[in-house]
C-alpha cells in the first residue's frame, strides 16, 4: 500500500483475531484540517478542525442539521457519493491525505469502516455471508478455515455470536433490529478497519441492544479508532473519550463550537452554548 | 419456573367462561365503498378480457381443430384451403427459434445497458439515455422491419456466412448447401429475423431493468461502498440480487413481444414449412407472420385454421408469463417487477 507512519500507535493493543487478514493492523488516527462542505451551493460545514486520536472514541454531538453526519461521511469519502456534494480542506489518516489519490478510495473505505443509522444487512445473503461480504466486495481471497474463524471472531466482537451461532445460514433480514445492527458491526470488523465511523448506531434500537453495542464499542476501541455521532448525551458520556460539539446558527454552516475530553465537555464546558446543549436546554 | 409458566394459562382458562371469537365488523364509508367497487370491477375486467379472447379464439378455431385433430400439433405443412393437412409442427419451432435468437442477443445487451445507465453513466448522460431508450421502445415495428430489411440484412448476412463457415459444429449454425456457402442463401433466415426482433426487444427489456435497478435500496448500496466495495462489487452483491425479479420480468416481457412480433418478421422471412435446426439459411416462419400473410387470402375454413394457430400462440404466451411470475414471486420480497 502506501507508506504510512504507524509509529504513533501502541502495538500492545493489537488483537490477534481482529487482525486475521492484516497482521499489521493497528488503530489509526484521523485528522480533519479546515474542512468545509457544500451540497450544491449551500454550505453546510465550515472550518472544522478535529483530531481523532488512535484507539480513542470520539463522539460528535449537536442538534439536528448541524453537520455532524455530513462531517462523519467526509471521513471515509461517503460524502462524495451524494450528487452535487463538494468538499474543501483535508482529511488525513495517520498523516496521509485520503482525498488526493495517495490511497485508492476502496482502500480508504476498507480502512475506515462505517456503521449506519439504519441497520442495512444485505438481504440476499445469510448471516455468515453478511459477515464476509466485505471480503467478497473487495475481492479478497480466504481459505475456508480463515473464513470460519473470521465469522466467529467478528460476531463475538460484535456481541452476537451466542445468539446466532446456530442460525448462520439464516437470511440476515431474519434477525431483530438490534441483532441486524450488530451484524452490520461484525461485517465492518471483518475487513479489519483501523477506524470505525458510527452514525447514530443505536437510534433505532431498544435499550438492551443499545447497551450491547456500547459494550462492543468500548471493547473494539482498543484496536480501532471509533468516531460516533449520537443524539444521546448519556451515551456520549458512557462511550467516548473525547467530544466535539457541533452547532449551526440559522442559515449558517455548521462549525465545531467546542472540543475536548468528554468529562470537560459535560462538567466544565468553556462555551455557554455547549453548557446549554449538554444540559438539555435546547436541541 | 417452567412448570408454573406452563400451567398458569390453563388455570386461568379453566376458570373463565368459554371464549367467544369476535368477528370484527367493518363499516365502510360511502366513498370507500364506491372506490372499492370501481377498483374491483376494473380488476375483474382483466379476467373477463382474457377469457373473452381465449374463448373467441377457441370458438373460431374449433372447426379447424376438429378436422385436424392431433395432426394440428404434428403436421408441418399449411394447406387448409386446398383440403390438405395443416399444423403448427414447423411454424411453432420457427416462432420459438426467432424469439430465442432475439432474447439471446437482447437480454445481455439490455442488462448491460441498464447497468450502465443506473450505475456508471454520468447524471446528464443518464437522463439522455433513458429518454432515448423510451423513444426506441416507441418506434413502430414496421420501421424496424423496413430498416432491417433494406439496411441491416445485406450487412448481416456477411456475419451469417462467417458463422456458417467457422461455427458449423454448432447444430444451429450448420448450413447444408449444395451450392457451397454463397451469400445468396443467408437472407430471410431465422437469424436475420431474430436479430431484428431483438432490436425491438432491447428497449423494452432495458426500460424494465433500468427501472428496477434504480430502485436498489440506497442503504444497501452505501453499506457495500462503506466496506470498500468496488462499483462491480456493489452491482454484483446489491443491485443484481435486488433486481433479479426485474431481469426475469423484463426478459419475459421481451419474450412475449418477440413471440408475437408480426410485421417485421413478415417482411424479413421467406415462409418455410419444414422445421430445421439451422437458423442461418433462408426460410423461416412464425405464427404471427403466417396469420398476417394468409389472412386476406383465406376462406372461412382457412381463417378458422389461422385462429387455431392464434390460440396456440396465445396459450404459449400465457404459459411463458405464468412461468415468469412464478420465478419472480419466488425471488426476494421488496424487489419489484412490471410484468
Amino acid at each position: 500500500m502506501t507508506s504510512i507512519d504507524i509509529t504513533s500507535t501502541d502495538t500492545t493493543r493489537m488483537s490477534s483475531d481482529i487482525s486475521l487478514l492484516d497482521p499489521g493492523h493497528q488503530a489509526a488516527g484521523l485528522t480533519a484540517n479546515n474542512v468545509a462542505c457544500w451540497f450544491g451551493t449551500k454550505k453546510v460545514l465550515e472550518g472544522v478542525n478535529l483530531d481523532m486520536a488512535p484507539g480513542q472514541v470520539t463522539a460528535l454531538i449537536g442538534p439536528s442539521g448541524c453537520g455532524k453526519s455530513t462531517f462523519l461521511r467526509t471521513l471515509n469519502r461517503m460524502h462524495e457519493l451524494v450528487p452535487s456534494a463538494t468538499l474543501a480542506g483535508e482529511i488525513l489518516i495517520d498523516g496521509v491525505d485520503i482525498y488526493r489519490g495517495a490511497i485508492p478510495v476502496t482502500d480508504v473505505r476498507r480502512r475506515i469502516g462505517m456503521v449506519f443509522q439504519k441497520p442495512n444487512p444485505f438481504p440476499a445473503m445469510t448471516v455468515a455471508e453478511n459477515v464476509l461480504a466485505g471480503l467478497k466486495l473487495s475481492g479478497l481471497k480466504t481459505t475456508r478455515s480463515e473464513r470460519d474463524e473470521l465469522i466467529e471472531s467478528c460476531l463475538s466482537k460484535a456481541g452476537l455470536w451466542n445468539e446466532v451461532k446456530n442460525r448462520l445460514g439464516d437470511p440476515g433480514r431474519a434477525l431483530s433490529g438490534g441483532q441486524q445492527q450488530r451484524l452490520c458491526i461484525a461485517r465492518s470488523l471483518a475487513v479489519s478497519p483501523q477506524v470505525l465511523l458510527m452514525d447514530e448506531p443505536c437510534s433505532a434500537l431498544d435499550p438492551t441492544s443499545t447497551r450491547r453495542i456500547e459494550q462492543t464499542i468500548s471493547e473494539i476501541s482498543e484496536t480501532i479508532t471509533v468516531v460516533i455521532v449520537t443524539h444521546n448525551m448519556q451515551q456520549a458520556q458512557r462511550v467516548s473519550h473525547r467530544c466535539a460539539f457541533f452547532l449551526a446558527a440559522e442559515n449558517e454552516p455548521g462549525r465545531i463550537v467546542e472540543e475536548g475530553p468528554t468529562k470537560d465537555i459535560f462538567t466544565n464546558p468553556r462555551d455557554s452554548r455547549t453548557n446549554d446543549y449538554v444540559n438539555g436546554r435546547f436541541g | 419456573m417452567s412448570v408454573i409458566g406452563q400451567s398458569a394459562p390453563s388455570d386461568v382458562a379453566d376458570k373463565s367462561a368459554p371464549e367467544q371469537v369476535v368477528t370484527p365488523v367493518i363499516r365502510r364509508s360511502g366513498i370507500d365503498r364506491t372506490f372499492r367497487s370501481v377498483a374491483t370491477s376494473s380488476g375483474v375486467i382483466t379476467f373477463v378480457l382474457m377469457g373473452l379472447i381465449g374463448g373467441f379464439l377457441l370458438l373460431k378455431g374449433y372447426d379447424a381443430l376438429k378436422v385436424a385433430g392431433w395432426g394440428f400439433l404434428t403436421d408441418s405443412e399449411w394447406a387448409p384451403d386446398q383440403g390438405g393437412k395443416f399444423g403448427i409442427a414447423a411454424i411453432l419451432p420457427f416462432t420459438v427459434q426467432i424469439a430465442l435468437v432475439a432474447l439471446v442477443i437482447a437480454v445481455p445487451v439490455a442488462l448491460c445497458t441498464a447497468l450502465f445507465i443506473t450505475e456508471y453513466a454520468p447524471r446528464k448522460l443518464r437522463r439522455l439515455l433513458t429518454a432515448m431508450i423510451d423513444l426506441l421502445a416507441a418506434v413502430p415495428s414496421l420501421i424496424y422491419g423496413l430498416w432491417g430489411l433494406f439496411y441491416l440484412q445485406p450487412r448481416l448476412i456477411t456475419l451469417s456466412k462467417w458463422m456458417a463457415n467457422h461455427l458449423s459444429w454448432v447444430p444451429f449454425f450448420h448450413v447444408d448447401d449444395q451450392y457451397g456457402t454463397s451469400l445468396g442463401i443467408f437472407p430471410s433466415s431465422t437469424f436475420v429475423a431474430g436479430v431484428i426482433v431483438s432490436l425491438m426487444v432491447i428497449p423494452i427489456c432495458t426500460a424494465v431493468m433500468r427501472e428496477v435497478f434504480s430502485q436498489a435500496p440506497p442503504g444497501e448500496r452505501e453499506g457495500a461502498m462503506a466496506l470498500g466495495g468496488t462499483r462491480w462489487g456493489v452491482v454484483r452483491d446489491v443491485v443484481l440480487p435486488f433486481g433479479r425479479g426485474g431481469i426475469i420480468g423484463g426478459s419475459m416481457l421481451g419474450l412475449g413481444r418477440a413471440l408475437g412480433e408480426t410485421i417485421a418478421v413478415t417482411l424479413i422471412i421467406s415462409p418455410a414449412f419444414t422445421a430445421k435446426w439451422s437458423i442461418l439459411d433462408q426460410g423461416s416462419n412464425s405464427i404471427a407472420a403466417l396469420i398476417a400473410l394468409k389472412f386476406s387470402e383465406s376462406s372461412t375454413f382457412g381463417i378458422s385454421a389461422l385462429m387455431a394457430a392464434g390460440l396456440a400462440l396465445f396459450i404459449i404466451t400465457l404459459l411463458v408469463n405464468a412461468a415468469a411470475s412464478t420465478v419472480v414471486s419466488k425471488s426476494r420480497s421488496g424487489s419489484s417487477t412490471e410484468i
